[in-house]
């Protein structure tokens, strides 16, 4: 498409919304908003998820919401381990906390993403472990290298190195 | 003096008179707000890192500091926000004209010592006037305490269940006990659900059991997770910014909702205010929490409040701290929590700060029992409150967030969350609950109406189910093998509220339907009359209908 006839499509698609022709713009936002690349989640469109993408809301073992079902719990067919958030609906919920202005939340809830794949009890060890005065320099950095090296946690390894940095500074390290 | 004028005399003698007061002591931090101890607002922004804090170098910044310069504050917009004045910015929180949307943007660039001289500009009326405006949820609610000293599980039910028949979308526990925390919940988690589905349990442990309760499902959400306004109380609290972060991402990696708790008068309490006024060490915590990521924050100086309500013009503060937490764009839990006065008449001008303006949650504990069950220190509206605070409602025709509910459905609702915990507890192997104590609770005015139990086999029981790895979906099972299949369906909606993550998002409660009502679908839009939540229609007839009302067809 020519500049020229790209201008023309946008000013046909600007005149077709102001005169309320309920024409709709060529690319079809249901297709663009599934997750590719670039194309964002919104509040206005997307919220609740539940209700309004219950096709984007899988378990973490890619069951969807509808599959979970008092029948299929009775059955054994849906177990504990199934009713867990994924990564993805997670980051598709920080995209939606984006979307309204929230970008604090959006942040937490990307390190939770990554903190999905890290085991319950590892996660109450690492909490304990960030408290202060437990855990020396080494220590905290070790845990970030796990964190990183094993759970693919680079946003929660960078948040707990800025953790022990600070710990120095303010002298909250365990002295051995 | 020899001889006492007998008015003085007959005034001693009134509950008002019974309450704690003292004079203002700003370098202890006995001060609500402008202490001579407070900073000066400034800001100082280099290639977008916040440099210079209220008068601070970075370099000097203690870790609070650190966390709110660099996650709490928009660098970008700082210095412009900074250059507005405090007067002009108090005005915008008043003003009807300008959207809710424009204050939270301006908050975004404030420092601590900004927002308290700009909360300073403002007299009671005008905060509860800002409040409307800047809740973030449009619809107010309520939250609801549920415990007892004997931590008896059939009364937990059945109280559990008559506090969401009254309308409370929240409810929350404790233990007397320590070790009964998994009785507790499942109390809660069946009993709430049983007055009126889609409702949002909680269990007040220590924090990393707390949050195991939630990775089980046996919650639906936690709010006990404190946050400080000085560095000194927080190391003494044992946690961090860091550690507290970690543990709030921890609870959404598992799709749990959660919030933050803080309140003014913790610094003064725990020895280590530096002399700072209560209110600017409290929105050090508020912007903590929003710096954390997480969506809302439980304040109102809570277990606190004698502080605050001692000092002049203390819970004045208390309502600041409540505004500034919407103007930062966080659910607030406005406290009305803790019991702090003898006066009938104190205790209830205090509640009104939040009453009328209406909050997410008003109380973030009304005690569902009478003050003697309690265990969350009493709380300044209780059980006995019930008819008070409904009439109070229909005479202001304000939404408080409760509706009257009739005896007969108290009582059958009582009665079906007894007999479902009964049934659960067999078929979990847990130990008997009789009939006998199935009546006591469904008629039970307090704990001390109820048969006791045998605590040893109760805690050891509690304490095994742990070590089994019983789940929310046992429960389910359990429910639905005897019968239960409504309460069952119930309980089964609240699990999966942790796969769809929608209720993570701010101010989030759930309609008897488990339709989601957040500050995302269900923004406030209050830009004066017209505007808003307005309480008509169906929801005001049902506020209109209480019992004690005589109608024209009776005379």
């Amino acid at each position: 498409m020519s500049q020229q006839d790209l201008i023309n499509a946008i000013v046909r698609e600007v005149l077709a919304e102001l005169n309320g022709s309920g024409a709709k713009p060529a690319a079809a936002p249901t297709e663009r908003y599934c997750g590719e690349k670039g194309a964002k989640l919104d509040y206005r469109k997307d919220y609740p998820m539940a209700a309004k993408r219950p096709e984007l809301v899988k378990t973490a073992s890619g069951k969807s919401l509808n599959d979970i079902t008092l029948d299929a719990i009775i059955s054994g067919e849906v177990k504990p381990d199934d009713i867990r958030i994924t990564p993805q609906t997670l980051e598709y919920q920080a995209q939606i906390a984006e979307s309204i202005n929230r970008p604090h939340m959006a942040r937490n809830l990307r390190r939770a993403g990554e903190m999905t794949r890290v085991p319950d009890a590892r996660i109450l060890e690492i909490y304990n472990a960030l408290r202060p005065n437990r855990s020396t320099k080494a220590e905290l950095l070790a845990i970030a290298d796990e964190l990183e090296g094993q759970y693919q946690a680079k946003i929660c390894a960078g948040f707990v190195r800025e953790a022990a940095d600070v710990y120095e500074r303010r002298d909250v390290l365990r002295k051995d | 003096m020899a001889k006492r004028h007998k008015r003085f005399l007959s005034l001693e003698q009134r509950p008002v008179n019974k309450d704690g007061y003292v004079t203002e002591w700003a370098e202890v931090g006995m001060i609500a707000m402008g202490s001579p101890n407070d900073p000066t607002p400034s800001i100082k922004v280099q290639n977008g890192v916040i440099v210079e804090m209220d008068g601070r170098k970075r370099e000097d910044f203690d870790f609070n500091e650190i966390f709110i310069a660099t996650y709490g504050i928009d660098a970008k917009v700082a210095e412009e926000m900074m250059a507005i004045s405090s007067v002009d910015i108090a005005r915008m929180v008043v003003d009807i004209n300008v959207p809710r949307e424009r204050v939270v943007k301006v908050f975004s660039g404030l420092t601590p010592a900004k927002i308290v001289s700009v909360i300073d500009q403002l007299n009671v009326v005008e905060m509860m006037m800002g409040l409307q405006k800047m809740r973030a949820r449009r619809t107010p609610s309520n939250q609801a305490h549920v415990t007892n000293p004997q931590d008896n599980p059939i009364l937990l039910a059945a109280d559990a269940a008559e506090a969401t028949r009254y309308g409370f979308s929240e409810i929350e526990t404790t233990v007397a006990v320590f070790n009964y925390g998994p009785f507790n919940a499942i109390s809660l988690l069946i009993g709430g659900q049983v007055g009126r589905p889609g409702v949002l349990s909680q269990d007040a442990l220590e924090e990393a059991i707390e949050l195991q309760l939630g990775m089980r499902g046996l919650t639906a959400y936690a709010e006990t997770v404190s946050v400080y306004g000085t560095e000194r109380v927080f190391i003494d609290g044992d946690d961090t910014p860091w550690s507290k972060s970690f543990l709030a991402s921890a609870y959404a990696s598992r799709g749990i909702k959660m919030r933050f708790t803080s309140g003014t008068g913790s610094e003064v309490q725990m020895a280590y205010a530096e002399g700072k006024s209560m209110l600017y060490l409290e929105i050090k915590c508020i912007m903590l929490t929003k710096a954390a990521g997480v969506q809302g924050l439980q304040n109102g100086s809570i277990s606190c409040i004698g502080v605050p309500a001692g000092v002049p013009g203390g819970i004045r503060a208390v309502l600041g701290e409540n505004l500034v937490t919407t103007c930062l764009d966080l659910e607030v839990a406005s406290g009305n929590d803790q019991t702090f006065s003898h006066s009938d008449m104190r205790r209830t001008a205090r509640l009104l700060m939040q009453f009328l303006p209406g909050t997410d949650l008003v109380c973030s504990g009304y005690s569902a029992t009478p003050n003697q069950d309690n265990m969350f220190a009493g709380s300044n509206v209780d059980a006995d409150d019930l008819d008070d605070w409904l009439i109070i409602q229909r005479d202001l025709r304000v939404d408080a967030g409760l509706q009257p509910a009739s005896e007969e459905e108290i009582v059958a609702v009582r009665n079906k969350a007894a007999r479902a915990l009964q049934a659960v507890y067999e078929e979990l192997g847990l130990p008997r609950i009789t009939d006998e104590e199935v009546e006591a609770a469904t008629y039970a005015y307090s704990s001390e109406d109820m048969p006791p139990r045998d605590k040893v086999q109760d805690t050891k029981a509690a304490q095994d189910l742990l070590k089994r790895g019983l789940t929310g979906v046992d429960i389910v099972k359990a429910l639905a093998k005897r019968g239960y299949t409504d309460v069952a369906n119930s309980v089964l909606g609240i699990q999966k509220q942790r796969v769809s993550g929608d209720y993570l998002h701010t101010s989030a409660i759930l309609d008897k339907d488990f339709n989601i009502i957040a500050a995302v679908n269900d923004l406030n839009d209050y830009q004066g009359p017209g505007t808003g939540y307005r309480l008509e229609g169906e929801r005001w007839a049902q506020l209109q209908n209480i019992r004690q009302a005589v109608k024209p067809e009776d005379l």
